[in-house]
């Protein structure tokens, strides 16, 4: 304990040192410039080790005993590995396929203009936030509280951009919100917030009037004079599971399970054009209401059996 | 000497909080997930002392509250980590300390940084700290913290044993 003294006077520096940049940053957000530094020198990093430690797993443990083997084993064992390899990626490949193709698609019919990218980290070493990192940044023309979609609806919105890299708050983080409407032909329009992982988005309307139902869906409400945002309109946020009493509060509230799950995702787009509106409820699922079911027939004649092979007689 | 000392904790600072946020939280286990960089702050306290300790704490800390995709008031990790950092080097060994009292401090360290996090942030409105959150942060830190730690904490007392003669102060 001889430097006992010395170690208290450091200790008391470095936490005043600290509570003044938490005073700095809460008052003026002055650490903002050093987090947007921090994703365009850390952001490429993480996409660096994010890519080698994706499908590999199984072929990095299976070449650390190849040389204790004979040739003849060594080289089975190589073969394995490599087929491996290739089945894990290939499995991962059509994984991101299925996303691709459901963000295009929704993409596509909203016209919004996307940037597509790969989510490359998660959160913080403390936890509490829910908060992404992607592969793409200020290069790619994303700006700051750009929305953000997956194949399947609302992901969450920008908050810091670097050159190549990008943070998004998720949508379930519980500082974030957004203006939405409730489908449907009459204008229900409210807030939607996240709880936390793995736990319903809250909505809460706006008007005392309207009356929600479990099973009705949600979209953003993007900019209108009345409430600017920074939201594009109509991105599917998910259907209400649960509807809360009144108690006591003045407008209703409900649980509403989101169409996204937030501890998957792996390819999301940020919208970086949108055009000025979008038909109402276009860009919802299909409802599970049972479609006509088109049969087709085809009756096969026996005289066309000789079209397919054609047998050659020696 | 002193630059190659500086340059080891800054490589084990840095790829603790990357392999946190691209490996250990993209796990999403339940409730939480495992601190690699308090383990880090810890074990090196353990090592090096209290001075070192609270030094490299706020050191980790705040790279941690910078490193993407960090969406919080800059400067809570830092003040978390320099109390643990502080804590734990009280019980400086420099040959090795027992492996119970090891475990101790994990949880010590892992319960008082989410308490001491938590708290600033009650401090500053922040809505993510509610009181499950925090009960479920605190319950996954410490019990994953101490899973992990005989893995991690021999590894960095041994970089920081080697690298940081013992007696120079």
């Amino acid at each position: 304990m001889r430097n006992s003294r010395r170690g208290r006077l450091v200790l008391t520096i470095l936490l005043l040192a600290a509570f003044s940049l938490i005073t700095l940053d809460y008052r003026t957000g002055a650490l903002n410039g050093v987090r947007s530094a921090g994703s365009t020198i850390f952001g490429p990093i993480e996409n660096g080790v994010g890519h080698v430690t994706h499908p590999i797993g199984s072929w990095f443990s299976s070449i650390g005993h190849l040389g204790s083997y004979k040739n003849e084993n060594a080289a089975l064992k190589r073969r394995i590995s490599t087929l491996e390899y290739q089945a894990n990626l290939s499995a991962a490949e059509a994984a991101e396929l299925k996303q691709d193709r459901a963000l295009l698609h929704l993409a596509g019919l909203a016209q919004f203009t996307v940037v597509a990218s790969r989510v490359t980290a998660y959160g913080s070493s403390m936890g509490f936030e829910e908060t992404a990192s992607i592969n793409r940044g200020s290069a790619s023309g994303i700006k700051k509280n750009m929305t953000v979609i997956s194949g399947d609806g609302l992901v969450g919105r920008v908050i810091t951009v670097g050159h190549s890299s990008s943070t998004i708050l998720l949508a379930n983080d519980p500082t974030f919100s957004v203006g939405i409407r409730v489908e449907g032909k009459q204008l229900e329009i409210g807030t939607v917030s996240g709880s936390g992982t793995n736990r319903p988005l809250t909505l809460e309307l706006d008007s005392n009037t309207a009356l929600l139902s479990p099973g009705q869906s949600v979209v953003s409400l993007g900019s209108s004079p009345s409430v600017p945002s920074p939201f594009v309109p109509e991105v599917p946020i998910g259907t209400i599971t649960h509807v809360n009493p009144l108690a006591g509060g003045l407008t209703e509230t409900a649980e509403v399970k989101p169409f996204v799950d937030y501890t998957a995702i792996d390819i999301v787009a940020v919208v970086v054009a949108a055009p000025k509106s979008v038909k109402h409820d276009s860009l919802l699922p299909a409802s599970p209401t049972p479609a006509p079911t088109v049969t087709v027939t085809v009756t096969a004649t026996p005289s066309s059996s000789s079209t397919g092979s054609t047998t050659t007689t020696p | 000497m002193t630059a190659q000392r500086v340059a080891i904790r800054w490589v084990l600072v840095v790829v603790a909080a990357i392999l946190q946020v691209v490996v250990v939280n993209k796990w999403h286990l339940p409730l939480g997930h495992p601190d690699l960089l308090l383990l880090v702050v810890i074990a090196f306290a353990l090592a090096s002392g209290s001075q070192r300790g609270a030094l490299l704490g706020f050191w980790a800390g705040l790279f941690a509250d910078v490193i993407p995709p960090a969406g919080h008031i800059a400067g809570r990790t830092a003040f978390a980590y320099t109390v643990v950092g502080f804590l734990a080097g009280l019980l400086e060994d420099p040959e090795e300390n027992s492996v119970f009292a090891t475990i101790v401090v994990v949880l010590g360290g892992s319960a008082a940084s989410v308490l001491v996090y938590a708290g600033l942030g009650g401090l500053l409105g922040d809505a993510r700290v509610t009181a499950g959150a925090t009960t479920h942060s605190l319950l996954a830190t410490v019990v994953y913290d101490v899973v992990l730690a005989p893995f991690v904490i021999p590894v960095v007392a041994n970089f920081a044993r080697r690298f940081e003669p013992v007696g120079v102060r």
